[in-house]
């Protein structure tokens, strides 16, 4: 073998490098951290910059002067035997004291900014609190009275101050695009707040759960919508109201009216019915709003491919949702867990509130891009899908499988005929979900 | 080509009665070497299982919404290959540095408790096998090797899977914390007449101040595992969060010691290459005070910069602020290391045989690992690092491009000592190569998946995220990091056999562990040299390139008490009985005692399967016959 290697080498790692970097700044990097678009990133992209330029500095120096000695001083044959030099005091105090002012210039930008991001947030500002749970989010805005989940709607030019909580394990809150990550710490309440600048974009970003939660921690992820005040402003009106579907079909079913199929409907002001959730104001007459599905960038649909459950696609067509309503609230036809002991939908009867329920709220469901926590585009086979056997399309989830003659993973049962449903009934639920715009 | 200063005497060709090197002679052996020698082994099997975790892993992740392997299995395998390389990998490689050199270099005939040594590496070996074994089963831990609460507690971790780790985990510290107290009373005590703590090798420097990070570090570790060990198995509420308990305890007692653990992990190789580098470049090491210090300097502030692994839980700006500064002041004494190694190339005059381009190797990619961490010391640009892929880039270019890379120079450097023999220079080149390109496809492509966004201890990604190409080029590093693996055992064990033979100082090198022949002989040295400066083979055969430094002869009554002559080489290879030197009696013990350890333990898992009385049986069984075993120990005469 030839003695040096790194001569042949050199040339083709430098052009890798360069390869890598010319990848990075060239291609479309949906979740980049490098981003401007809050003050709390503009922070820490100017550490960064200083960081690289230092590093990049002290990296250069160390590989030329080793790359330089490693040549220079190469063993020669009848060679002058080495100088014998055992230190230099002058020497490594200088690159003792040289590196300690570099640091300097690190170190006093980073205390400033470190002061700067965690002040106290302005008073005025949005309030949400997030929820961790495995493995979904619950985002709820206490000042507007709203409950959703996986789906963060925030209004552009103005400052968002999350209070982040955790119903189980520890999770961490995380939308690389509008900045650092926070924890969720149980018995503990964590904040972090920024501004998702006025120059934004209305844009869809991705988040995800950064601190391992267990079996789904790579599927607990969620979408972020930042929107324009006054698209915010209609959104909040909407998810104030209960949802269209179900107060329809309340209405129906209170008329006894029969082969009236409840479509979605653009305005609707009926009263809600009985719920234990807390009942906001929605005398008000509101819209359906939700970020339109046209301007949602193709990273952030979810691609995860759907697993082989076998399930009648034609039914789909003729779900009846009154029915699905009914099979969803009553809990004489799902067993001991009808949907609501474990959902809540506002306007229907509910039995657990919020602070009780172990799966996301459903309330608007139908007008959410996602579900299973950003895993599946929220379609009617996805769906359709998911209720006949959850536990197959998200490892661990705690939604059991309702298809007869499916497996359950949780519990390692076949679902027998009698205690399941069959492609029919899924098929009304999945319509009856889908109309709770 | 070195190996032409190779003389072809009766190198590796000591032949060994069954007594000497049957199956009862290793489960019993006392000779520090011997156990240093099951440690480089049963490390490099456990490097084999870490290695194909990680192969999976990227396996896995070579594309996105892959389903090779199950979340939970996955979960499984990360947790696992964590573990296993810290705990299982590199540390005890390092220890068989530490067993077979430290007493070779510091001229001693054994460290101070051969007993306790084999009780550490046994308790070491079974340990790792109950942490490793649960995985055929599919039981393996899967809570991170970190093992935040409350994930790893009875309420969200039920299964037996973190039983096996934290029962593993307290087991392998009783054997760290053995082996720390075995290793600071021989360098204090048994040091060869004349060798004062600043004549020391730098190798035995650095282990010297790792083994006091480890008795610093692992009883917090000891601690916070009890409070988890408690509340899986007998219901206290450390860290349950319905009884309002706290899973912050957890992670700053983690990471008191996680820190340390660290510095317990790269010091080692640091000091392996302290050794090579001057003996390659035919000069003394660059500034000694300043690396004997520095490394003093780094385990120090080791243990002040815990919480930079927290910025994310939000301790307040105050705290971040303290940490952040903390945490780049480490930077210094690190860079101070990086350039005394350069200074001590620089003038020389290098060759370059595989050891050296390894220890060249770590210089140059610890620099890219230890200028990430610096970046990670900035918590507002953290807070974009943590739990990134960044974040993975980072470690693996310290404890691979580091630690891993100063280990390999240490093997090569040190296998003609240990089996008289070379390994294959070509075949080292070619794995080499691999594992430096290797490594750098793997890892350098990670910092940009990281920085664009992708988290850690992910089992799947989806589509479109722009970490494609970034993923696959790592998979495509990890693949040839195996075939150099694989390459590197070959080269072990078939230049074992046939390597080409090696004199007793193959190297020209400095210190004392030269001066013996390679295997050494049981007894190490037949008389102890008296040591007069820090570079005693040198003073012998190369006096020009230490007249200038400082020499001194100890005190004549010194010498006289431990029967030392002048410095000199040893050639005969005589037994200890010829030469009337005492050997500590193998024993069995050891092992049994250790095996005892396991047994109690295990207890703890029957209790979880429900079987109370079982359960009592195995924990006062395994007990009764530790506390048996240790007192047929106690009572039994070392020599």
């Amino acid at each position: 073998m030839p003695k040096l290697h790194l001569r042949r080498f050199a040339p083709a790692a430098a052009l890798a490098v360069a390869l890598l970097v010319l990848a990075a700044c060239g291609g479309e990097y949906p979740n980049s951290t490098f981003s401007k678009n809050t003050e709390l990133n503009e922070g820490a992209v100017f550490l960064w910059d200083r960081m690289m330029l230092l590093g990049t500095i002290v990296f250069v120096v160390v590989e030329v002067l080793l790359v330089y000695t490693i040549f220079k001083f190469r063993r020669r044959e009848g060679g002058p035997a080495p100088r014998q030099i055992h230190g230099n005091a002058a020497l490594e105090i200088a690159w003792t004291a040289i590196p300690a002012l570099i640091l300097v210039f690190l170190a006093v930008p980073t205390v400033r900014i470190i002061f700067e991001n965690q002040r106290k947030a302005p008073a005025e500002a949005l309030q949400v609190e997030v929820i961790g749970h495995q493995w979904w989010w619950e985002f709820r805005y206490p000042q507007y009275g709203i409950t959703t989940a996986n789906e963060l709607y925030l209004p552009i030019g103005k400052t968002v101050n999350f209070s982040l909580r955790t119903r189980d394990v520890l999770h961490s809150f995380w939308v690389p695009q509008l900045g650092g990550k926070r924890d969720l710490i149980s018995n503990r309440v964590n904040h972090i707040w920024f501004t998702p600048k006025a120059t934004m974009e209305p844009t869809a970003l991705n988040g995800a759960c950064v601190e391992y939660c267990g079996s789904s921690h790579a599927n607990m992820r969620f979408r972020t919508f930042t929107v324009s005040p006054a698209d915010f402003e209609k959104w909040v009106a909407h998810q104030k109201t209960v949802a269209l579907g179900s107060t329809a079909a309340a209405a129906a079913d209170s008329l006894a009216k029969t082969a009236v199929k409840p479509t979605p409907i653009r305005t609707a002001s009926v009263l809600p019915a009985p719920s234990l959730a807390p009942q906001p104001d929605s005398s008000a007459s509101a819209g359906v709003w939700a970020f339109p599905a046209d301007k949602i960038a193709a990273y952030a649909w979810p691609q995860t491919p759907l697993p082989a459950i076998a399930f009648d696609e034609t039914r789909l067509a003729a779900g009846d949702p009154r029915a699905g309503r009914a099979l969803l609230t009553n809990p004489a036809n799902l067993g001991k867990a009808p949907c609501l002991t474990c959902h809540v939908i506002k306007g229907e009867t509910n039995y657990v509130n919020d602070d009780q329920a172990k799966g996301p709220n459903l309330t608007h469901f139908g007008s959410r891009h996602t579900f299973g926590a950003g895993l599946y585009r929220n379609d009617a086979k996805s769906l359709a899908l998911w209720i006949k056997n959850a536990p197959a399309m998200k490892p661990g989830v705690s939604m059991p499988t309702f298809g007869a003659g499916e497996y359950n993973a949780l519990i390692k049962q076949i679902v027998p005929a009698s205690a399941g449903l069959d492609d029919r009934q899924i098929a009304d639920i999945v319509a009856y979900l889908l109309s709770l715009k | 080509m070195a190996s032409s200063a190779a003389t072809p005497t009766h190198a590796g060709a000591a032949s060994h009665s069954s007594e000497q090197s049957g199956l009862w002679s290793w489960l019993t052996t006392v000779d520090h070497k011997k156990i240093g020698i099951l440690y480089l082994y049963t490390a490099l099997f456990y490097l084999l299982v870490g290695g194909l975790e990680a192969v999976l892993i990227r396996t896995q992740l070579a594309k996105p919404n892959l389903s090779l392997v199950s979340a939970d299995f996955y979960n499984q395998l990360f947790t696992m290959h964590g573990t296993t390389m810290v705990f299982l990998v590199v540390m005890p490689l390092s220890a068989a540095f530490f067993n077979y050199l430290i007493p070779l270099q510091i001229g001693a005939r054994d460290v101070a408790f051969p007993r306790l040594n084999a009780f550490s590496y046994w308790v070491y070996a079974l340990g790792g096998l109950f942490i490793t074994l649960p995985i055929f089963w599919g039981l393996a831990p899967d809570g991170g090797w970190f093992a935040y609460a409350p994930l790893s507690g009875p309420t969200y971790g039920g299964g037996y899977n973190m039983d096996f780790w934290v029962i593993g985990l307290q087991v392998l510290g009783i054997s760290s914390l053995a082996a720390a107290f075995n290793f600071i009373t021989t360098i204090i005590n048994m040091r060869a007449p004349g060798m004062t703590l600043m004549r020391m090798p730098m190798f035995t420097w650095m282990s010297f101040v790792v083994q006091f990070l480890v008795i610093l570090a692992f009883p917090v570790i000891t601690a916070a595992l009890f409070f988890l060990q408690f509340d899986r198995f007998f219901g206290t509420q450390f860290y349950e969060v319905a009884a309002g308990g706290d899973p912050l305890l957890w992670q700053h007692l983690f990471w008191v010691f996680g820190h340390p653990e660290v510095y317990i992990l790269i010091l080692p190789a640091f000091g392996l290459v302290s050794e090579v580098l001057p003996t390659h470049s035919r000069k003394p090491l660059f500034g000694y005070n300043a690396m004997a210090y520095s490394g003093i300097m780094i385990g120090f502030l080791g243990f002040g910069v815990w919480a930079h692994h927290m910025f994310a839980v939000g301790m307040g700006p105050v705290a971040d602020s303290i940490f952040a500064v903390a945490t780049m002041l480490i930077g210094l004494p690190t860079g101070v290391k990086i350039f005394n190694w350069i200074a001590t190339m620089y003038g020389g005059s290098l060759r370059f045989p595989v050891a050296m381009k390894f220890a060249i190797g770590l210089i140059a990619m610890f620099t890219i690992g230890g200028i990430s961490g610096v970046m990670h010391s900035s918590p507002p640009s953290d807070l974009q690092q943590t739990d990134t892929y960044f974040i993975v880039a980072h470690f693996h270019y310290v404890l691979y491009g580091g630690a891993m890379m100063g280990i390999f120079a240490g093997i090569y450097h040190y296998f003609p000592k240990m089996t008289g023999r070379f390994m294959s220079e070509s075949l080292g080149n070619w794995q080499f190569w691999l594992n430096f390109i290797g490594l750098n496809l793997t890892f350098f492509p990670m910092h940009f998946s990281g920085m664009l966004g992708m988290p850690r201890r992910i089992y799947t990604y989806d589509a479109g995220q722009g970490w494609d190409l970034f993923n696959m080029m790592s998979t495509v590093g990890t693949y040839m990091l195996l075939v150099a693996g694989l390459l590197f055992a070959y080269n072990f064990f078939r230049s074992k056999k046939h390597g080409a033979p090696a004199g007793s100082d193959p190297w020209g090198a400095p210190t004392l562990e030269w001066s013996i022949p390679s295997p050494p002989p049981d007894y190490n040295f037949a008389q102890i040299p008296e040591v007069t400066s820090r570079y005693p083979m040198w003073d012998l055969k190369a006096p020009d390139r230490t007249a200038g430094i400082e020499h001194s002869h100890p005190d004549a009554a010194v010498i006289a008490e431990a029967h030392a002559v002048p410095m000199h080489e040893e050639t005969e290879r005589r037994t200890a009985k010829e030469l009337g030197i005492p050997m500590p009696f193998n024993t069995i013990k050891p092992f049994l005692v250790a095996l005892g350890i396991i047994i109690l333990f295990s207890g703890l898992i029957v209790l979880h399967i429900g079987n109370f009385p079982l359960a009592m049986a195995t924990m006062l069984g395994g007990g009764a016959f530790m506390v048996g075993s240790l007192y047929a120990w106690l009572t039994s005469p070392l020599e």
